[in-house]
Protein backbone atom coordinates (compact mmCIF):
# COMPACT_ATOMS: atom_id res chain seq x y z
CA UNK A 1 0.00 0.00 0.00
CA UNK A 2 0.51 3.76 -0.96
CA UNK A 3 -0.12 6.51 2.40
CA UNK A 4 -0.20 10.06 0.96
CA UNK A 5 -0.68 13.20 2.33
CA UNK A 6 -2.94 15.79 1.05
CA UNK A 7 -3.41 17.94 4.33
CA UNK A 8 -1.49 18.05 7.35
CA UNK A 9 -2.82 20.99 9.53
CA UNK A 10 -5.02 21.59 12.35
CA UNK A 11 -7.58 23.76 13.12
CA UNK A 12 -7.79 26.06 10.45
CA UNK A 13 -6.23 25.97 6.55
CA UNK A 14 -3.15 28.50 6.76
CA UNK A 15 -2.16 29.85 3.18
CA UNK A 16 0.87 31.60 2.71
CA UNK A 17 4.60 31.82 1.79
CA UNK A 18 5.16 30.63 5.17
CA UNK A 19 3.68 27.09 5.27
CA UNK A 20 4.77 26.19 1.18
CA UNK A 21 6.82 23.32 2.32
CA UNK A 22 4.87 21.24 4.98
CA UNK A 23 1.13 23.04 3.12
CA UNK A 24 -1.46 24.80 4.87
CA UNK A 25 -4.62 22.14 4.22
CA UNK A 26 -6.02 20.40 7.36
CA UNK A 27 -5.97 16.88 7.49
CA UNK A 28 -6.47 14.18 4.82
CA UNK A 29 -4.73 11.39 4.53
CA UNK A 30 -4.75 8.99 1.68
CA UNK A 31 -4.30 5.30 1.96
CA UNK A 32 -4.11 2.90 -1.15
CA UNK A 33 -4.20 -0.66 -0.99
CA UNK A 34 -2.41 -2.00 -4.25
CA UNK A 35 -5.04 -2.71 -6.80
CA UNK A 36 -8.06 -1.16 -4.99
CA UNK A 37 -10.09 1.34 -4.34
CA UNK A 38 -8.74 4.30 -1.94
CA UNK A 39 -9.18 4.90 2.08
CA UNK A 40 -9.34 8.16 2.94
CA UNK A 41 -8.62 9.22 6.56
CA UNK A 42 -10.39 12.69 7.53
CA UNK A 43 -11.99 15.56 4.86
CA UNK A 44 -10.02 18.43 5.91
CA UNK A 45 -9.19 20.57 2.87
CA UNK A 46 -6.80 18.48 1.59
CA UNK A 47 -9.22 15.84 0.20
CA UNK A 48 -10.23 18.87 -2.56
CA UNK A 49 -7.03 18.03 -3.82
CA UNK A 50 -7.31 14.45 -3.73
CA UNK A 51 -10.73 14.66 -5.01
CA UNK A 52 -9.19 16.06 -8.10
CA UNK A 53 -6.83 13.44 -9.13
CA UNK A 54 -9.51 10.67 -8.34
CA UNK A 55 -11.15 12.59 -11.10
CA UNK A 56 -8.24 11.75 -13.30
CA UNK A 57 -9.43 8.62 -12.77
CA UNK A 58 -12.38 5.86 -12.53
CA UNK A 59 -14.29 8.60 -10.79
CA UNK A 60 -13.84 10.76 -13.49
CA UNK A 61 -17.00 8.77 -15.28
CA UNK A 62 -18.44 7.81 -12.32
CA UNK A 63 -16.91 4.61 -11.56
CA UNK A 64 -15.02 4.62 -8.44
CA UNK A 65 -15.57 3.68 -5.03
CA UNK A 66 -14.06 5.12 -1.95
CA UNK A 67 -14.15 5.10 1.92
CA UNK A 68 -13.81 7.94 4.23
CA UNK A 69 -12.95 7.49 7.64
CA UNK A 70 -13.77 10.30 10.12
CA UNK A 71 -11.78 11.07 13.15
CA UNK A 72 -14.42 13.37 14.19
CA UNK A 73 -16.21 15.83 12.70
CA UNK A 74 -14.66 19.08 14.23
CA UNK A 75 -14.26 21.45 11.01
CA UNK A 76 -11.01 20.83 10.36
CA UNK A 77 -11.30 17.27 9.47
CA UNK A 78 -14.87 17.70 7.17
CA UNK A 79 -14.24 21.32 5.89
CA UNK A 80 -13.29 19.70 2.47
CA UNK A 81 -16.09 17.02 2.28
CA UNK A 82 -18.07 20.05 0.28
CA UNK A 83 -15.40 19.91 -2.35
CA UNK A 84 -14.45 16.46 -2.86
CA UNK A 85 -15.81 16.18 -6.62
CA UNK A 86 -16.40 12.73 -6.87
CA UNK A 87 -19.44 13.56 -5.04
CA UNK A 88 -20.86 15.25 -7.72
CA UNK A 89 -20.40 12.82 -10.19
CA UNK A 90 -23.50 10.63 -10.36
CA UNK A 91 -22.21 6.36 -10.11
CA UNK A 92 -19.77 6.93 -7.76
CA UNK A 93 -19.83 5.34 -4.38
CA UNK A 94 -18.44 6.80 -1.05
CA UNK A 95 -18.58 5.43 2.27
CA UNK A 96 -18.48 7.71 5.18
CA UNK A 97 -17.55 5.87 8.93
CA UNK A 98 -17.46 8.53 11.72
CA UNK A 99 -18.36 7.17 15.37
CA UNK A 100 -21.81 7.47 16.19
CA UNK A 101 -23.29 10.67 17.30
CA UNK A 102 -26.15 11.98 19.58
CA UNK A 103 -28.24 12.30 15.85
CA UNK A 104 -27.68 10.24 12.46
CA UNK A 105 -24.40 11.14 10.91
CA UNK A 106 -26.09 12.01 7.57
CA UNK A 107 -27.88 14.56 9.77
CA UNK A 108 -24.41 16.10 11.35
CA UNK A 109 -22.79 15.89 7.73
CA UNK A 110 -26.08 17.75 6.47
CA UNK A 111 -25.26 20.43 8.93
CA UNK A 112 -22.47 21.47 7.34
CA UNK A 113 -24.64 21.48 3.58
CA UNK A 114 -27.30 24.32 5.49
CA UNK A 115 -28.41 26.67 3.00
CA UNK A 116 -27.52 28.94 5.36
CA UNK A 117 -23.51 27.48 5.47
CA UNK A 118 -23.01 26.20 1.78
CA UNK A 119 -25.06 26.42 -1.44
CA UNK A 120 -25.44 23.03 -2.15
CA UNK A 121 -27.49 20.55 0.10
CA UNK A 122 -26.36 16.95 0.94
CA UNK A 123 -29.03 15.62 -0.69
CA UNK A 124 -28.27 17.01 -3.98
CA UNK A 125 -24.77 15.19 -4.03
CA UNK A 126 -24.95 13.15 -6.76
CA UNK A 127 -22.76 10.09 -5.68
CA UNK A 128 -24.25 7.55 -4.04
CA UNK A 129 -23.34 8.00 -0.43
CA UNK A 130 -23.67 5.54 2.59
CA UNK A 131 -22.78 6.42 6.16
CA UNK A 132 -21.68 3.75 8.98
CA UNK A 133 -21.90 4.53 12.26
CA UNK A 134 -18.98 3.25 14.45
CA UNK A 135 -17.91 2.38 18.37
CA UNK A 136 -14.96 2.42 20.00
CA UNK A 137 -13.40 -1.19 19.33
CA UNK A 138 -15.09 -1.72 15.84
CA UNK A 139 -13.79 -4.12 13.27
CA UNK A 140 -14.58 -4.31 10.29
CA UNK A 141 -13.34 -5.03 6.46
CA UNK A 142 -13.24 -2.32 3.15
CA UNK A 143 -12.24 -4.67 0.63
CA UNK A 144 -9.31 -6.53 1.47
CA UNK A 145 -8.33 -3.94 3.99
CA UNK A 146 -9.09 -4.58 8.12
CA UNK A 147 -9.87 -1.44 9.70
CA UNK A 148 -9.87 -0.97 13.66
CA UNK A 149 -10.47 1.96 15.60
CA UNK A 150 -9.88 2.87 19.67
CA UNK A 151 -11.06 5.80 21.23
CA UNK A 152 -9.12 9.12 22.05
CA UNK A 153 -8.94 11.86 24.10
CA UNK A 154 -10.17 15.08 22.65
CA UNK A 155 -13.11 17.14 22.97
CA UNK A 156 -16.47 15.42 21.82
CA UNK A 157 -14.51 12.54 21.16
CA UNK A 158 -12.12 11.04 18.30
CA UNK A 159 -11.40 7.85 17.19
CA UNK A 160 -7.93 6.30 15.63
CA UNK A 161 -7.94 4.09 13.45
CA UNK A 162 -5.21 1.31 11.77
CA UNK A 163 -5.48 -0.15 8.60
CA UNK A 164 -3.95 -3.66 7.87
CA UNK A 165 -3.60 -4.34 4.21
CA UNK A 166 -0.46 -5.91 2.14
CA UNK A 167 0.93 -7.24 4.34
CA UNK A 168 1.46 -3.27 6.45
CA UNK A 169 -0.43 -1.73 9.05
CA UNK A 170 -0.65 1.84 8.95
CA UNK A 171 -2.41 4.15 12.31
CA UNK A 172 -3.92 7.36 12.17
CA UNK A 173 -4.24 8.83 15.80
CA UNK A 174 -5.73 12.24 15.50
CA UNK A 175 -6.58 14.44 17.27
CA UNK A 176 -5.83 13.50 20.98
CA UNK A 177 -4.71 14.99 24.29
CA UNK A 178 -2.07 12.61 26.39
CA UNK A 179 -3.85 10.56 28.69
CA UNK A 180 -2.29 12.15 32.36
CA UNK A 181 -4.08 15.43 32.93
CA UNK A 182 -7.83 15.55 32.22
CA UNK A 183 -10.50 13.23 30.89
CA UNK A 184 -12.09 15.42 27.53
CA UNK A 185 -15.83 14.04 26.49
CA UNK A 186 -19.11 16.60 26.44
CA UNK A 187 -18.19 19.36 28.87
CA UNK A 188 -16.75 22.30 27.76
CA UNK A 189 -13.45 23.29 30.08
CA UNK A 190 -13.27 27.08 30.50
CA UNK A 191 -10.12 27.19 32.59
CA UNK A 192 -8.19 23.83 32.99
CA UNK A 193 -6.16 22.71 36.32
CA UNK A 194 -3.50 20.11 36.97
CA UNK A 195 -5.18 18.57 40.20
CA UNK A 196 -5.00 14.89 40.84
CA UNK A 197 -7.63 13.41 39.15
CA UNK A 198 -10.34 11.07 40.72
CA UNK A 199 -9.41 7.30 40.42
CA UNK A 200 -11.98 5.97 38.03
CA UNK A 201 -10.70 8.72 35.65
CA UNK A 202 -7.20 8.23 36.23
CA UNK A 203 -8.46 4.65 35.24
CA UNK A 204 -10.35 5.49 32.19
CA UNK A 205 -7.44 7.76 30.78
CA UNK A 206 -5.27 4.47 31.37
CA UNK A 207 -8.19 1.88 29.70
CA UNK A 208 -7.91 4.78 26.22
CA UNK A 209 -4.13 4.73 26.41
CA UNK A 210 -3.69 1.41 26.48
CA UNK A 211 -6.09 1.23 23.79
CA UNK A 212 -4.37 3.08 21.54
CA UNK A 213 -0.89 1.76 22.43
CA UNK A 214 -2.52 -1.99 21.57
CA UNK A 215 -3.66 -0.48 17.90
CA UNK A 216 -0.68 0.49 17.08
CA UNK A 217 1.05 -2.36 18.34
CA UNK A 218 3.88 -2.81 16.05
CA UNK A 219 2.47 -0.91 13.19
CA UNK A 220 4.59 -0.07 10.06
CA UNK A 221 3.76 3.06 10.49
CA UNK A 222 1.99 5.87 13.00
CA UNK A 223 0.39 9.17 12.42
CA UNK A 224 0.07 11.06 15.52
CA UNK A 225 -1.06 14.33 16.51
CA UNK A 226 1.72 16.63 17.97
CA UNK A 227 0.05 20.21 17.75
CA UNK A 228 1.45 21.33 20.51
CA UNK A 229 5.02 22.42 22.06
CA UNK A 230 5.73 21.50 25.79
CA UNK A 231 4.50 25.24 26.48
CA UNK A 232 2.01 25.32 24.52
CA UNK A 233 0.38 21.83 26.33
CA UNK A 234 0.81 23.36 29.37
CA UNK A 235 -1.20 26.24 28.96
CA UNK A 236 -4.19 24.56 26.83
CA UNK A 237 -4.51 20.86 27.70
CA UNK A 238 -7.86 20.85 27.47
CA UNK A 239 -7.80 21.82 23.66
CA UNK A 240 -7.22 17.93 23.10
CA UNK A 241 -3.50 17.34 21.34
CA UNK A 242 0.05 16.59 22.01
CA UNK A 243 3.51 17.23 21.80
CA UNK A 244 6.06 14.90 20.23
CA UNK A 245 6.90 13.38 23.43
CA UNK A 246 3.72 12.19 24.02
CA UNK A 247 3.66 10.63 20.07
CA UNK A 248 7.31 9.54 20.82
CA UNK A 249 6.26 7.55 24.64
CA UNK A 250 3.17 5.73 22.73
CA UNK A 251 6.09 4.84 19.62
CA UNK A 252 7.98 3.44 21.55
CA UNK A 253 5.46 1.27 24.12
CA UNK A 254 3.60 -0.24 20.72
CA UNK A 255 7.27 -0.78 19.23
CA UNK A 256 6.00 0.86 15.83
CA UNK A 257 8.53 0.90 12.96
CA UNK A 258 7.76 4.48 11.88
CA UNK A 259 6.45 7.30 13.45
CA UNK A 260 5.00 10.38 11.80
CA UNK A 261 4.51 14.10 13.20
CA UNK A 262 0.86 15.21 12.37
CA UNK A 263 -1.90 18.35 12.34
CA UNK A 264 0.53 21.06 13.00
CA UNK A 265 -0.36 23.76 14.53
CA UNK A 266 -1.95 26.96 12.58
CA UNK A 267 0.69 29.55 13.53
CA UNK A 268 3.73 27.16 12.83
CA UNK A 269 6.00 28.10 9.73
CA UNK A 270 7.97 25.63 7.36
CA UNK A 271 11.27 26.65 9.66
CA UNK A 272 9.37 26.24 12.90
CA UNK A 273 8.29 22.57 12.11
CA UNK A 274 11.97 21.95 10.56
CA UNK A 275 13.10 22.66 14.55
CA UNK A 276 10.86 20.55 15.77
CA UNK A 277 11.32 17.83 13.50
CA UNK A 278 15.06 18.08 14.08
CA UNK A 279 14.60 18.09 18.26
CA UNK A 280 12.16 15.05 18.27
CA UNK A 281 15.41 13.47 15.94
CA UNK A 282 16.98 13.99 18.63
CA UNK A 283 15.00 12.43 21.15
CA UNK A 284 14.72 8.78 19.31
CA UNK A 285 18.37 8.62 18.33
CA UNK A 286 18.66 5.71 20.31
CA UNK A 287 15.29 4.07 19.40
CA UNK A 288 14.43 1.51 16.69
CA UNK A 289 12.35 3.53 14.98
CA UNK A 290 12.30 6.22 12.33
CA UNK A 291 10.74 9.62 12.12
CA UNK A 292 9.27 12.11 9.85
CA UNK A 293 7.31 15.23 9.96
CA UNK A 294 4.26 14.81 7.71
CA UNK A 295 4.13 17.55 4.87
CA UNK A 296 1.65 17.47 1.45
CA UNK A 297 2.47 15.23 -0.94
CA UNK A 298 4.69 12.86 1.30
CA UNK A 299 4.01 9.46 0.21
CA UNK A 300 5.08 6.61 2.10
CA UNK A 301 5.00 2.98 0.66
CA UNK A 302 4.40 0.14 3.60
CA UNK A 303 4.48 -3.62 2.69
CA UNK A 304 3.54 -4.85 -0.67
CA UNK A 305 3.88 -2.62 -3.78
CA UNK B 1 -10.26 55.96 5.17
CA UNK B 2 -8.15 53.18 5.37
CA UNK B 3 -8.73 49.51 3.05
CA UNK B 4 -6.81 46.64 3.95
CA UNK B 5 -7.09 43.41 2.75
CA UNK B 6 -7.07 40.56 4.85
CA UNK B 7 -8.37 37.60 2.77
CA UNK B 8 -9.34 37.87 -1.04
CA UNK B 9 -10.58 34.31 -1.74
CA UNK B 10 -13.55 32.90 -2.52
CA UNK B 11 -15.67 29.52 -1.36
CA UNK B 12 -12.37 27.48 0.41
CA UNK B 13 -9.02 28.53 1.54
CA UNK B 14 -6.90 27.60 -0.96
CA UNK B 15 -2.96 27.32 0.56
CA UNK B 16 -0.42 26.21 -1.80
CA UNK B 17 2.88 28.37 -3.70
CA UNK B 18 0.67 29.27 -6.43
CA UNK B 19 -1.52 31.58 -4.42
CA UNK B 20 1.65 33.27 -2.54
CA UNK B 21 1.09 36.69 -4.48
CA UNK B 22 -2.76 37.11 -4.22
CA UNK B 23 -3.06 35.06 -0.74
CA UNK B 24 -5.25 32.01 -0.33
CA UNK B 25 -7.73 33.13 3.22
CA UNK B 26 -11.28 33.64 2.61
CA UNK B 27 -12.80 36.93 2.60
CA UNK B 28 -12.09 39.84 5.28
CA UNK B 29 -11.54 43.01 4.73
CA UNK B 30 -11.11 45.84 7.21
CA UNK B 31 -11.79 49.89 7.18
CA UNK B 32 -10.23 52.42 9.52
CA UNK B 33 -11.75 55.10 9.88
CA UNK B 34 -10.19 58.58 9.35
CA UNK B 35 -11.17 58.96 13.08
CA UNK B 36 -9.65 55.75 13.93
CA UNK B 37 -12.93 53.48 14.50
CA UNK B 38 -12.60 50.16 13.12
CA UNK B 39 -15.28 48.05 10.82
CA UNK B 40 -14.32 44.91 9.76
CA UNK B 41 -15.90 43.41 6.67
CA UNK B 42 -16.87 39.51 6.34
CA UNK B 43 -15.31 36.85 8.61
CA UNK B 44 -13.60 34.66 6.36
CA UNK B 45 -9.99 32.98 7.51
CA UNK B 46 -8.30 36.44 7.10
CA UNK B 47 -9.66 37.10 10.25
CA UNK B 48 -7.54 35.20 12.37
CA UNK B 49 -4.74 37.06 10.90
CA UNK B 50 -6.67 40.53 11.27
CA UNK B 51 -7.48 39.60 15.24
CA UNK B 52 -3.04 38.64 15.41
CA UNK B 53 -1.85 42.33 14.31
CA UNK B 54 -5.37 43.79 16.53
CA UNK B 55 -3.59 42.11 19.15
CA UNK B 56 -0.97 44.69 19.46
CA UNK B 57 -3.86 47.69 20.10
CA UNK B 58 -6.32 48.00 22.12
CA UNK B 59 -7.74 44.84 21.19
CA UNK B 60 -5.07 43.19 22.79
CA UNK B 61 -6.15 44.65 26.21
CA UNK B 62 -9.80 43.99 26.26
CA UNK B 63 -10.27 47.65 25.65
CA UNK B 64 -11.35 47.44 21.69
CA UNK B 65 -14.54 48.27 19.85
CA UNK B 66 -15.21 47.46 16.50
CA UNK B 67 -18.30 46.92 13.72
CA UNK B 68 -18.02 43.65 11.99
CA UNK B 69 -20.40 44.02 8.81
CA UNK B 70 -21.50 40.33 7.23
CA UNK B 71 -22.43 40.00 4.21
CA UNK B 72 -24.15 36.48 4.03
CA UNK B 73 -23.03 33.20 6.51
CA UNK B 74 -21.56 30.44 3.92
CA UNK B 75 -18.13 29.09 5.67
CA UNK B 76 -15.93 31.51 3.65
CA UNK B 77 -17.12 34.23 5.20
CA UNK B 78 -18.11 33.33 8.83
CA UNK B 79 -15.02 30.22 9.40
CA UNK B 80 -12.56 33.11 10.97
CA UNK B 81 -14.64 33.71 13.70
CA UNK B 82 -13.70 31.01 16.06
CA UNK B 83 -9.57 31.96 15.45
CA UNK B 84 -9.98 35.83 16.14
CA UNK B 85 -8.13 36.26 18.79
CA UNK B 86 -9.56 39.40 20.24
CA UNK B 87 -13.49 37.56 21.11
CA UNK B 88 -11.05 35.15 23.94
CA UNK B 89 -10.33 38.55 25.45
CA UNK B 90 -12.80 39.81 27.62
CA UNK B 91 -14.08 43.24 27.93
CA UNK B 92 -13.65 43.76 23.74
CA UNK B 93 -16.71 44.36 21.94
CA UNK B 94 -18.30 43.87 18.96
CA UNK B 95 -20.86 45.29 16.97
CA UNK B 96 -22.04 42.18 13.97
CA UNK B 97 -24.23 43.74 11.37
CA UNK B 98 -25.32 40.82 8.80
CA UNK B 99 -28.63 39.52 7.00
CA UNK B 100 -31.47 37.59 8.16
CA UNK B 101 -35.05 38.51 9.25
CA UNK B 102 -34.05 39.04 12.59
CA UNK B 103 -31.09 39.04 15.18
CA UNK B 104 -32.06 36.16 16.47
CA UNK B 105 -31.82 34.24 13.03
CA UNK B 106 -28.68 34.99 12.46
CA UNK B 107 -27.54 34.30 15.81
CA UNK B 108 -28.41 31.06 15.52
CA UNK B 109 -26.66 30.48 12.31
CA UNK B 110 -23.55 31.86 13.43
CA UNK B 111 -24.52 29.38 16.98
CA UNK B 112 -24.67 26.76 14.68
CA UNK B 113 -20.70 27.21 13.85
CA UNK B 114 -19.75 26.48 17.12
CA UNK B 115 -22.21 23.39 17.50
CA UNK B 116 -19.72 21.12 19.43
CA UNK B 117 -20.34 18.62 16.41
CA UNK B 118 -17.95 21.32 15.06
CA UNK B 119 -16.29 23.11 17.07
CA UNK B 120 -14.48 22.36 20.32
CA UNK B 121 -15.80 26.22 21.58
CA UNK B 122 -19.38 24.56 21.88
CA UNK B 123 -21.16 27.67 22.15
CA UNK B 124 -20.89 31.31 20.84
CA UNK B 125 -21.32 31.92 24.91
CA UNK B 126 -17.84 31.24 25.51
CA UNK B 127 -16.51 33.71 24.07
CA UNK B 128 -15.12 36.53 26.01
CA UNK B 129 -16.03 39.15 24.04
CA UNK B 130 -19.18 40.80 24.13
CA UNK B 131 -20.72 39.98 20.32
CA UNK B 132 -23.42 42.11 19.62
CA UNK B 133 -25.53 40.21 16.52
CA UNK B 134 -28.07 42.65 14.45
CA UNK B 135 -29.78 42.27 11.80
CA UNK B 136 -28.38 45.05 9.47
CA UNK B 137 -30.68 47.91 7.96
CA UNK B 138 -30.95 49.75 4.94
CA UNK B 139 -28.76 52.87 6.42
CA UNK B 140 -27.38 52.95 9.43
CA UNK B 141 -24.66 55.04 11.76
CA UNK B 142 -21.71 53.29 13.03
CA UNK B 143 -18.15 53.84 14.30
CA UNK B 144 -19.37 57.80 12.99
CA UNK B 145 -19.73 56.88 9.69
CA UNK B 146 -22.89 56.03 7.11
CA UNK B 147 -23.80 52.37 6.39
CA UNK B 148 -26.31 51.83 3.32
CA UNK B 149 -27.29 48.19 2.76
CA UNK B 150 -28.67 46.78 -0.62
CA UNK B 151 -29.44 42.97 -0.62
CA UNK B 152 -28.86 41.06 -3.61
CA UNK B 153 -29.22 37.85 -4.96
CA UNK B 154 -26.55 35.15 -4.26
CA UNK B 155 -26.91 32.15 -6.22
CA UNK B 156 -30.43 30.44 -4.17
CA UNK B 157 -30.01 32.72 -0.94
CA UNK B 158 -29.44 36.45 -0.56
CA UNK B 159 -26.61 38.36 0.38
CA UNK B 160 -26.05 41.97 1.70
CA UNK B 161 -23.54 44.65 -0.33
CA UNK B 162 -22.28 47.30 1.70
CA UNK B 163 -21.51 51.10 1.14
CA UNK B 164 -19.67 52.89 3.44
CA UNK B 165 -19.59 57.19 3.32
CA UNK B 166 -17.22 58.64 5.43
CA UNK B 167 -16.25 62.64 4.48
CA UNK B 168 -17.96 62.78 0.95
CA UNK B 169 -15.40 59.83 0.50
CA UNK B 170 -17.33 56.81 -0.15
CA UNK B 171 -16.13 52.77 -0.73
CA UNK B 172 -18.67 50.16 -1.42
CA UNK B 173 -18.06 46.22 -0.76
CA UNK B 174 -20.22 44.08 -2.97
CA UNK B 175 -19.07 40.19 -2.88
CA UNK B 176 -20.72 37.19 -3.88
CA UNK B 177 -23.16 39.06 -6.29
CA UNK B 178 -25.35 36.71 -8.69
CA UNK B 179 -26.81 39.18 -11.40
CA UNK B 180 -29.49 38.19 -13.80
CA UNK B 181 -28.17 37.34 -17.20
CA UNK B 182 -28.56 40.85 -18.63
CA UNK B 183 -26.17 42.30 -16.44
CA UNK B 184 -26.43 44.31 -12.50
CA UNK B 185 -29.58 46.03 -12.30
CA UNK B 186 -30.31 49.36 -11.63
CA UNK B 187 -30.37 49.06 -7.77
CA UNK B 188 -27.21 47.72 -7.67
CA UNK B 189 -25.90 50.69 -9.90
CA UNK B 190 -27.59 53.53 -7.91
CA UNK B 191 -25.93 51.68 -4.34
CA UNK B 192 -22.66 51.82 -6.31
CA UNK B 193 -22.87 54.77 -8.00
CA UNK B 194 -19.66 57.10 -8.15
CA UNK B 195 -17.62 55.09 -5.44
CA UNK B 196 -14.47 55.79 -4.90
CA UNK B 197 -13.76 52.35 -3.94
CA UNK B 198 -15.96 49.35 -5.56
CA UNK B 199 -14.74 46.24 -4.90
CA UNK B 200 -16.45 43.89 -6.28
CA UNK B 201 -16.83 40.14 -6.87
CA UNK B 202 -14.77 38.67 -9.55
CA UNK B 203 -14.96 35.07 -9.11
CA UNK B 204 -15.05 33.96 -12.65
CA UNK B 205 -13.40 34.29 -16.23
CA UNK B 206 -16.40 34.55 -18.30
CA UNK B 207 -15.69 31.38 -19.80
CA UNK B 208 -15.57 29.52 -16.26
CA UNK B 209 -18.64 31.64 -15.04
CA UNK B 210 -21.36 30.67 -18.40
CA UNK B 211 -21.16 27.01 -16.81
CA UNK B 212 -21.52 27.92 -13.23
CA UNK B 213 -24.21 30.86 -13.36
CA UNK B 214 -26.25 29.11 -10.88
CA UNK B 215 -23.80 29.42 -8.16
CA UNK B 216 -24.41 33.18 -7.96
CA UNK B 217 -21.28 34.92 -8.61
CA UNK B 218 -19.92 37.62 -10.60
CA UNK B 219 -17.28 37.12 -13.86
CA UNK B 220 -14.57 40.10 -13.72
CA UNK B 221 -16.79 41.89 -16.93
CA UNK B 222 -19.93 42.25 -14.84
CA UNK B 223 -17.55 43.40 -12.42
CA UNK B 224 -16.19 46.37 -14.74
CA UNK B 225 -19.62 46.81 -16.46
CA UNK B 226 -21.17 47.47 -12.90
CA UNK B 227 -17.98 50.08 -12.24
CA UNK B 228 -18.32 51.81 -15.93
CA UNK B 229 -22.14 52.03 -14.99
CA UNK B 230 -21.70 53.48 -11.77
CA UNK B 231 -18.92 55.56 -12.50
CA UNK B 232 -16.71 54.51 -9.83
CA UNK B 233 -13.21 55.76 -9.78
CA UNK B 234 -11.53 52.52 -9.11
CA UNK B 235 -12.69 48.57 -8.86
CA UNK B 236 -11.27 46.46 -6.58
CA UNK B 237 -11.57 42.55 -7.70
CA UNK B 238 -12.39 40.61 -4.95
CA UNK B 239 -13.27 36.71 -4.00
CA UNK B 240 -11.10 34.79 -6.80
CA UNK B 241 -12.35 31.63 -7.41
CA UNK B 242 -10.30 28.99 -5.26
CA UNK B 243 -9.22 27.36 -8.22
CA UNK B 244 -6.79 30.16 -9.71
CA UNK B 245 -3.83 30.25 -9.64
CA UNK B 246 -1.59 34.18 -8.97
CA UNK B 247 -0.87 34.12 -13.00
CA UNK B 248 -4.86 33.38 -13.57
CA UNK B 249 -5.92 36.06 -11.11
CA UNK B 250 -2.97 38.35 -13.18
CA UNK B 251 -5.32 37.52 -16.22
CA UNK B 252 -8.10 38.91 -14.45
CA UNK B 253 -6.83 42.12 -13.65
CA UNK B 254 -5.03 42.63 -16.88
CA UNK B 255 -8.30 41.96 -18.41
CA UNK B 256 -10.05 44.49 -16.02
CA UNK B 257 -7.40 47.52 -16.71
CA UNK B 258 -7.75 46.85 -20.59
CA UNK B 259 -12.09 46.99 -20.06
CA UNK B 260 -11.58 50.10 -17.85
CA UNK B 261 -9.05 52.21 -18.86
CA UNK B 262 -10.75 53.47 -21.96
CA UNK B 263 -13.37 54.98 -19.17
CA UNK B 264 -10.75 56.09 -16.62
CA UNK B 265 -11.80 53.38 -14.35
CA UNK B 266 -8.67 52.17 -12.09
CA UNK B 267 -8.03 49.15 -10.79
CA UNK B 268 -6.25 47.91 -8.06
CA UNK B 269 -6.34 44.22 -7.24
CA UNK B 270 -7.11 43.15 -3.70
CA UNK B 271 -4.10 41.46 -2.50
CA UNK B 272 -3.97 40.02 1.02
CA UNK B 273 -1.75 42.28 3.05
CA UNK B 274 -2.12 45.06 0.84
CA UNK B 275 -3.86 48.49 1.96
CA UNK B 276 -5.81 51.52 0.18
CA UNK B 277 -6.18 55.01 1.45
CA UNK B 278 -9.44 56.58 -0.26
ZN1 LIG C 1 -8.06 18.68 14.37
ZN1 LIG D 1 -10.55 18.30 16.88
ZN1 LIG E 1 -18.03 33.71 -0.71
Amino acid sequence: MKVRFWGVRGSIPVPGRATNRYGGNTSCVEVRPRAADPIIIDAGTGIRHLGKALMEGTFGDGRGKASILISHTHWDHVQGLPFFSPLYRAGNQVHIFARQRDMHLEAVFSQQHDAAYFPVPLSAMHADMHFHELVEGARFHIGKAHVTCARLNHPWVAIAYRVDVDGASVVYCSDTAPFTDMLLGRDFIERPSFGTLPPPVQSELAAMRAGVVALAKNADLLIYDTQFTPEEYQARPHWGHSRPDDAIEIAREAKVKQLCLFHHAPMRSDDDNDKILAAARELVSADKFTLVSAYEGLEIPLGDQ
Amino acid sequence: MRIKFWGVRGSIPAPGPETNRYGGNTSCVSVHTAAGNLIIIDMGTGLMHLGNALLRTEFGKGAGRATILLSHTHWDHIQGLGFFPPVFIGGNQFTVWGPGSSPDVLEQILEGQMDPNFSPLQTLKNLSAKVDVRAALPAFEAEGVRITTREHAHGHTRALSFRVEEAGRSFVYASDVGYPESGPEPAAIAHYANADVLLHDSTYKPEDQATRRNRGFSSYEEACAAAIAAKAKRLVPFHYDQDYSDDAVDGIVAACTALLAPHGIAVTPAREGDELEI
